[in-house]
């Protein structure tokens, strides 16, 4: 055997003991991962609402590590679950990141999160979000409800009045068909259950029990909700953005190519920073046979379990919860804060807010129980094809899934 | 002949293969045989997989994806079921083109084989950003439709499948009561979904530049001499077509058939940039769906299964191409 | 009279066709430089008006393509050099050395082009990580580096070359590698020309690696940054002239490449014919 294939066989040999995981890029070191303290750089991805959103919390993030020696880099992930997901496999996590709700007990449940907090300042109903077995794992970013928003302009010009805000499903089927007889799309929704879920509620149903345990989708409640919904999108009088050439449907309505649309806290930032030119007032959701009904939506700071800063990005957090920075948040994209002691400042500077705010009161909070999220994802795609689709075939397919995914 | 020259051969050849061998063994064949592992656990994305506390499933992913009732049947019957009909359309269409524009520029030298290639080598990313825009609700498909008095559709919100459409939209009870794999009759005659027409009209688009050349290199070592005598016996240019050129394209058409099916079920750029698999499920290829299995749902033994029941379909009209190609070409 | 009317008719479909094939393009050029509510009113028209650079300024300043770029550009130059290098030399190791399991290798070879890349996502991906190299340049770019499909075609390209010179050279005793290095490589010009041509098109317009490789945005290539431009987060828009403009940009260079290099492009496609 000469030098060179013993060097060649010898390159080889040691390329496959190399893959069998002598020099493992995972680590299995769990919460036990080194920890530096001094200057950090901190990563924090977050799920924008937009770039209003955006920019505000790059400007809070700057601002903090300008005081506190450290540095913060900001990331706005274009779909968090994956960039997330894919972070979290690769085990280079970011620091800090947003955790929504509706995702939070798959993210506890597999311990990628450090239960750093201690959330006696923030409303308990928020805070219930964030609790996985007993344990609050992340402090409640801010909250936001669904309303329904109305231009003025397209309002007047189809002859209708303040006095014609609708306040029933009655009302409303009746002002869209007047406003589509002036030529304009009347509502845009979002096709998905964290927009069409209000109808749920307002008819008195919901997807799941109130524990979260069981599928209840199959219920003639229900059923009327998505059956109301279906009549308006068959008859024009609502469409999903896509049909609008949208993104979503607050950039629908800032297009002016609706007349009305159902959406959080988060489309005034929105609306004033890419259509500062539209006029709207923001209304209660029109009350169903069941009564009035909204969603709320919530978000956490959750620090990864495998971060090398927790120290630093704890600090981190609470300075983006103080109450002045809340209150900035609120002022730069719309949300409402998630602290006690900010509601009453939140909803003096902010009468105009006056329907998210009264919303909270009655919101349903997204279904929230690990493993869930593909059946979710089933349910929004049948969701996307209701103007053609059976509601009743729709609500028994969930149950089905989410039956497997409850029970399991 | 050993030592000397041939000596300094053998050692030398390793050595010339070593990097590539290395680099396909490492990316390409390593990691074929720990997705084969991760396949046959229930690992969650947490830690690596390659410990003794990952949960081993053994084929529960694969029966899941195959024979137990539930939705990862759904959804990869579902992705399967699209991506069949996908296939079905792209494959005639664009070989049919490709051999159209092949004898459009048979004689033509330059300028046009230049334009109907160049979307073959331009980035699928690109191009699906062009199409996107192309058909939008607003967008230039629908603007040319309507000046020909058609209302276009909407294409990527629009569910419906083709065949639903010409069969009306009610089901009869007969299709939607029965199921197989976990879909109803009626959902499995769907055919492509408007938004798939639009997937597929640009795939086609792109693909056939690449066929026309292999028509073309074909047709220009067709010997002359047949057709000249099917001239000289009064055949039409038709009739020379049908009866001699196309005859002779036979082992070309088969080759650009079988490597259209094979590429056809990897379908994964235009639908992650276009659609993401909406609306309502209609535009999920396996492809996409074992990647969304993985990194979305967390799911990743029931992606790699995915990927590996993929692998088995392409592998098998890999085997079929060359077992055919065997028996026409001795 | 009949001829008259049947070429005018071939013509007009040829046309036609050219049009089908190229107006797209055309479409891409012109809305481009159009402001959005133009490109949203006249998709069709060719003409930008009023004609504006809004959208390619925002390219440049609003989002993070000056990133993707230089990105783009440092893997597809490390890609292409090190695939040609190494393409080059396993082909040649294969249809001219000869050395004992050279045609198990050849065989493998041929096996692994079989393999179809869309199912080594999550593969890559366990790999990546098991190794430790998970979002870094390293991910991007060594994975690329050899490809089968350019070893086969270098050995093809080997086999069909008479093999007097290099002979004559080793004769006067000349090391393998020299002889590679000084006499192999200078007659290989045609179809190294035709393997760095495939290389950086296959590199710049690769996406589906990036996707499992890296997931820091600033490690995006053209590709991947352009994909999450497109999708774009909620609230950023439809946009088009910005996400049009930014895949005009993406496209230009392999566009130059092509027009120049055109009958390497067209030589592949025939050698894939023959590969059958």
């Amino acid at each position: 055997m000469t030098p060179l294939r013993k060097a060649a066989l010898a390159a080889i040999a040691s390329a496959s003991l190399v893959a069998a995981g002598c020099g493992s890029g995972f680590d299995d070191n769990g919460s036990k991962t080194q920890q530096s303290s001094g200057p950090a750089s901190l990563q924090i991805m977050i799920a924008s609402s937009g770039d209003a959103e955006t920019k505000a919390a790059k400007d809070a993030a700057a601002g903090w590590a300008t005081s506190s020696g450290n540095t913060a880099t900001v990331t706005p992930a274009q779909d968090i679950v994956q960039q997330l997901g894919q972070a979290l496999a690769g085990s280079t996590p970011p620091d800090v990141f947003y955790v929504d709700a509706a995702r939070f007990a798959d993210y506890a449940s597999v311990g990628a999160l450090d239960a750093y907090a201690k959330g006696d300042a923030f409303l308990p109903r928020l805070n219930e979000s964030f609790t996985y077995q007993g344990k609050l794992y992340c402090v409640p970013k801010d909250a936001s409800t669904l309303a329904l928003e109305i231009n003025t302009d397209l309002w007047t010009k189809a002859g209708l009045t303040d006095a014609d805000y609708p306040t029933s499903w009655d009302q409303l089927t009746a002002v869209a068909r007047k406003l589509k007889a002036s030529g304009v799309t009347p509502l845009a929704i979002g096709d998905t259950r964290d927009r069409i879920g209000a109808f749920l509620v307002q008819a008195g149903g919901w997807w799941v029990s109130a524990d979260g345990k069981q599928a209840t989708a199959d219920t003639p409640p229900n059923e009327q909700a998505l059956t109301y919904l279906q009549s308006l999108l068959r008859d024009g009088l609502a469409k999903y953005p896509k049909a609008l050439d949208a993104g979503w449907a607050g950039e629908a309505f800032g297009k002016g190519k609706a007349a009305m649309t159902i959406e959080g806290n988060w489309i005034k930032g929105a609306l004033s920073s890419d259509f500062p030119t539209v006029k709207y007032v923001v209304k209660e959701l029109p009350a169903g046979p069941k009564g009035k009904g909204t969603l709320s939506f919530t978000q956490c700071w959750g620090i990864a379990a495998k971060s090398k800063f927790k120290e630093q990005a704890a600090a981190f957090v609470t300075a983006m919860t103080t109450a002045d920075q809340q209150m900035a948040f609120a002022k730069g994209f719309g949300v409402m804060p998630s602290r006690t002691d900010a509601q009453a400042t939140y909803q003096q500077q902010y009468p105009d807010d006056a329907a998210f705010i009264a919303g909270a009161q009655y919101a349903q909070g997204p279904v929230n129980a690990p493993k869930m999220d593909s059946v979710l994802a089933d349910l929004d795609a049948a969701l996307q094809g209701l103007a053609t689709g059976d509601p009743k075939a729709i609500l028994q397919r969930f149950d089905k899934n989410a039956k497997t995914a409850l029970g399991g | 002949m050993a030592g000397g020259i041939r000596g300094n051969e053998r050692s030398a050849g390793w050595l010339f293969v070593a990097p590539a061998l290395l680099l396909l063994g490492l990316f390409l064949v390593l990691p074929i045989l720990m997705a084969l592992w991760v396949s046959l656990t229930r690992w969650n994305g947490q830690g690596s997989p390659f410990t003794a506390g990952v949960p081993f499933a053994g084929l529960d992913n694969y029966t899941g994806l195959i024979a137990d009732d539930g939705l990862s049947r759904t959804n990869f019957m579902t992705s399967i079921r699209n991506n069949g009909y996908y296939v079905l359309f792209v494959v005639p269409l664009q070989t049919a083109l490709a051999l159209g524009l092949a004898l459009i520029v048979n004689k033509r030298r330059g300028f046009f084989r230049t334009a109907f290639y160049f979307p073959s080598v331009t980035s699928s990313v690109a191009i699906s950003v062009v199409f996107l825009f192309m058909f939008a609700n607003g967008g230039a498909i629908n603007a040319i439709l309507s000046a020909l008095g058609v209302h276009g559709p909407q294409w990527f919100s629009d569910p419906r499948g083709v065949f639903h459409l010409l069969l009306g939209d009610s089901a009869p009870a007969a299709l939607a009561d029965h199921s197989v794999l976990g879909l109803s009759w009626w959902d499995w005659i769907s055919g492509p979904s408007v938004a798939m027409c639009a997937i597929i009209a640009l795939v086609v688009w792109t693909t056939s530049g690449t066929f026309m050349l292999m028509f073309l290199a074909a047709l220009q070592n067709l010997p002359r001499q047949l057709d000249e005598a099917g001239m000289i016996d009064g055949a039409n240019r038709w009739q020379r077509f049908r009866r001699i050129t196309l005859p002779q394209l036979r082992p070309t058409m088969f080759l650009v058939v079988t490597l259209g099916l094979i590429g056809s079920w990897q379908v994964f750029d235009q639908i992650y940039v276009m659609s993401q698999g909406n609306p309502a499920k209609t535009t999920l290829t396996p492809a996409y769906l074992s990647y969304r299995t993985a990194f979305r749902d967390f799911d990743y033994g029931s992606g790699a299964a995915i990927s590996f029941v993929l692998f088995l379909i392409i592998v098998l009209l890999t085997l079929g191409q060359r077992w055919a190609t065997r028996e026409r070409n001795p | 009279m009949r001829t008259l009317i049947s070429r005018f008719l071939g013509f007009s479909i040829l046309i036609f066709v050219a049009l089908v094939f190229l107006y797209p393009f055309v479409i891409q050029i012109a809305n481009s430089f159009k402001t959005e509510a133009d490109a949203a009113a006249n998709p069709l028209s060719a003409i930008a008006h009023p004609f504006t650079t809004d959208a390619m300024e925002r390219i440049f300043a609003g989002t993070a393509f000056p990133t993707w770029l230089a990105n783009s550009v440092l893997v597809t130059v490390v890609v292409t050099i090190g695939r040609v290098l190494i393409d080059s030399m396993a082909g040649y190791a294969l249809s001219r050395l000869r050395f004992r399991g050279r045609r198990v290798l050849f065989a493998a070879v041929l096996g692994v082009m079989a393999v179809p890349p869309v199912v080594l996502l999550i593969p890559k991906f366990l790999v990546l990580n098991q190794l430790g190299m998970y979002n870094s340049y390293p991910a991007l770019i060594v994975p690329l580096l050899a490809d089968a499909a350019g070893i086969f075609i270098m050995k093809q390209f080997f086999d069909s070359v008479p093999v007097s010179v290099e002979e004559a050279a080793r004769i006067d005793g000349a090391g393998v590698f020299r002889t590679f290095w000084s006499v192999v490589l200078p007659t290989a010009r045609p179809a190294l020309i035709t393997l760095t041509i495939l290389a950086f098109q296959g590199s710049w317009n690769e996406f589906p690696h990036t996707l499992v490789a890296v997931q820091d945005p600033a490690l995006f290539t053209l590709p991947r940054g352009l994909a999450d431009l497109v999708s774009g987060s909620l609230g950023a828009g439809t946009q088009y002239p910005l996400k049009l403009g930014a895949a005009l940009l993406a496209t230009i260079p392999v566009a130059i490449i092509f027009v120049v290099f055109q009958r390497y492009f067209v030589r592949d496609a025939n050698e894939g014919a023959e590969r059958g």
